[in-house]
């Protein structure tokens, strides 16, 4: 064990990622002291640590699926009953030009430098091409150079594991330094939690649990902690799976589509047809879906059929691909697939826990203001409820740091922390440590994601989520077995106990949901139908007074 | 394993395993420790952010061998 710190500061902001970098920039630009802690590093984490490739807007150019009543449209379309119209408005629509004018202001161009144009392509249910492609390898240290330009101060390597209440409202968090094992007591007038969705939860295609579609570092850490200090939670029910290259959990495939390449089964059949009108440009739901049936009824393996590109569009194909995925492209070649005309195997990812669509978010229930429940508690990007994807991620980030930031202002004192529950949460947190023998944090996650896989990975019933959570229940007792030999693996043993207890809520959320949406991201086999009467808004999660995770329905409406 | 590291190259700069958003990479006097090769997303942060283009990645046998 290191040292001990106590810090105070303005706002704090949890999860240095696109979100939580954006929420800095603004705190910052109000003149605030800012902090940003951070697990990883903040020049290279999270989910675009290594690169990005569209934005998603409509820009208002004269067409008619160009305005924000069609964007609108498409969110009511794809996300009907996961996304709120209203902070939709207020987190996207009224941020969006700032945050397009944010991005190439701190230089990464989303423009065709030599035409001024953007460059659109068309994918996922959308009424007319709103994805910007471009080369996002550079945005992620971009955004961090401007955070450090601000003057925010950031910790980096540091888990933070506990939010400190006082009466209610906001006062501070607790973390430890997986580095030098340091302990840190924050407190601040505001918070905003942005660490992205929960992964690592369901078993993976090639049994590494770190070869996933989205960033293995994301684990639902402060689901976990906001969920214990009282905080709502929505969204939680839904798994969210794409497809991706056989072997390697990468993104990608839309760029396959919007290149004009097919999936298609082992019988040469373009399949997307026979399962939904849109085809291949179907909601990303309906692709995972047809894709997941076509493999069960043994018409798999499934490609994607690139032998009619030209060698012009599969040198750009190649090349974009690794905007996103830096290392795909050199998977492929590993791999043996070269530029001339090509199938490459794909599959269903492994699920994670995460939004319905691309329009959404999943876990800190939040309002037009980007406010949760706790007074002086903010969410941003994929770790609230209704943000996902870059195109939120960055206009919300901000929205949730002014938000912060104005709240912040208006807070005279800090508020104080107990004493005795931090030395309580600092004990917990390095228990494992002490101990010689016992459960390693690899063994407890094994056990976790085959239980959520084969009751909840995706398709489930009431019966096998009531099972689900019997085994995820008794689980708690291993807690004490836990061991770390050093402080990475303490890191991954809070890790595994936060993937634990968000798979719970995960499963209790399923439960209230009697009926499908978005299949397989929710998939009721014993309610397979969905059910706008009573279903069309969100399951709220929150501890209830014994402890136990409580529902409640809150309805959406959609006049668009 | 991901990431594989050329000693000849590499100039002891310690990004790569600032970087890292696994924390798999460590700095260690003697040179770079790629301490957890299990736990590498394949993000290509180590790699993109070398300045000496020390840093390769290689994929296990089970990735491409499916
Ligand atoms: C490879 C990939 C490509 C993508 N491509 C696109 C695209 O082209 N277009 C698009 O719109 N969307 C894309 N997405 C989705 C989009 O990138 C994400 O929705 C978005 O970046 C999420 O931002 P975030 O800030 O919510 O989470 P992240 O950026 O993942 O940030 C979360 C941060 O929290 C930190 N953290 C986690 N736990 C803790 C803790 N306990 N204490 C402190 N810090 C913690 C993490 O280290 C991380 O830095 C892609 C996603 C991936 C994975
Ligand atoms: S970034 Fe490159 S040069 Fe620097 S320590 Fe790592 S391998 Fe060596
Ligand atoms: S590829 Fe990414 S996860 Fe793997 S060692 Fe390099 S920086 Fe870390």
């Amino acid at each position: 064990m290191g040292e001990d710190h106590q810090i105070e500061t303005d706002v704090a902001i949890i999860g240095g990622g696109t979100a939580g970098l954006n929420s800095a920039m603004a705190a910052a630009e109000k003149g605030l002291k800012v902090l940003v802690a951070e697990k990883a590093n903040i020049e290279r984490s999270g989910a675009i640590a290594g690169g990005i490739d569209h934005f998603h807007a409509y820009l208002e150019t004269g067409e008619d699926w160009d305005t924000r009543e069609a964007y609108l449209g498409w969110v009511s379309k794809i996300s009907k009953g996961a996304s709120s119209l209203k902070v939709q408005e207020a987190v996207y629509c009224d941020e969006y030009k700032a945050a397009i004018e944010r991005v190439e202001r701190i230089g990464i161009a989303l423009r065709n430098p030599k035409t001024g144009d953007f460059y659109r392509t068309l994918a996922l249910g959308m009424p007319g091409p709103y994805a910007i492609n471009f080369n996002g390898k550079k945005l992620k240290p971009k955004m961090a150079e401007e955070v450090r330009r601000l003057g925010c101060k950031v910790l980096g390597r540091l888990q933070v594991t506990r939010l400190l209440l006082h009466d209610g409202e906001i006062a501070g968090f607790t973390g430890f330094d997986m580095r030098t094992g340091d302990f840190y007591q924050v407190r601040a007038k505001a918070v905003v939690i942005a660490t992205g969705n929960t992964n690592r939860m369901f078993k993976p295609q090639t049994g590494n649990p770190f070869n996933l579609w989205y960033c293995p570092a994301d684990t639902g850490d402060l689901h976990r902690a906001a969920y214990e200090a009282g905080v709502e939670l929505a969204n939680m029910e839904y798994i969210r799976m794409t497809i991706v290259p056989k072997g390697f959990s990468a993104p990608g495939f839309n760029a396959f589509l919007g290149m004009g390449s097919h999936l298609i089964n082992s019988l040469e059949e373009r399949y997307l047809e026979h399962h939904h009108p849109m085809g291949e440009a179907a909601p990303r739901n309906f692709v995972v879906w047809a894709t997941y049936n076509e493999l069960k009824e043994g018409r798999g393996p499934i490609y994607m059929d690139c032998r009619h590109l030209s060698q012009k569009d599969r040198e750009h194909l190649f090349e974009t691909l690794g905007y996103d995925k830096d290392t795909l492209p050199d998977f492929f070649v590993k791999k043996g697939y070269n530029l001339e005309g090509t199938m490459i195997e794909m599959t269903v990812s492994e699920p994670m826990q995460a939004r319905p669509s691309e329009v959404c978010g999943s876990g800190i229930k939040i309002d037009e203001k980007c406010a949760s429940n706790v007074p002086g508690l903010y969410a941003a990007g994929d770790s609230s409820d209704q943000m996902g994807c870059l195109h939120m991620c960055v206009a919300g980030g901000y929205a949730a740091g002014k938000q912060a930031a104005e709240f912040a202002l208006k807070t005279k004192n800090f508020r104080p922390v107990d004493s005795a529950e931090t030395a309580t949460e600092k004990d917990r947190i390095f228990r494992p440590l002490g101990k010689k023998t016992g459960i390693s944090s690899w063994e407890f996650e094994d056990i976790v994601r085959i239980i959520t896989t084969d009751h909840f990975g995706p398709v489930k019933t009431e019966i096998s989520l009531k099972s689900a959570l019997d085994k995820l229940n008794k689980l708690d007792d291993a807690h004490g077995d836990l061991k770390a030999d050093n402080l990475h693996e303490l890191m991954r043993v809070h890790e595994a106990m936060n993937i634990q207890q968000v798979a719970k809520i995960t499963a209790t959320a399923a439960m209230a949901r009697k009926e499908t949406r978005f299949p397989p991201y929710h998939y009721r086999a014993d309610f397979p139908e969905t059910d706008d009467d009573q279903y069309c808004g969100l399951i709220v999660i929150k501890k209830g007074p014994e402890g136990d995770i409580t529902t409640r329905f809150e309805p959406l409406t959609y006049e668009i | 394993m991901p990431p594989v590291i050329d000693p000849d190259k590499c100039n002891l700069c310690g990004v790569c395993d600032e970087h890292c958003p696994l924390d798999v990479i460590y700095m260690e006097n003697e040179g770079v420790d790629v301490r957890y090769p299990l736990e590498c997303w394949h993000c290509g942060a180590c790699r993109q952010d070398c300045p000496t283009g020390a840093v390769d990645i290689e994929f296990p046998l089970i990735m491409l061998g499916v």
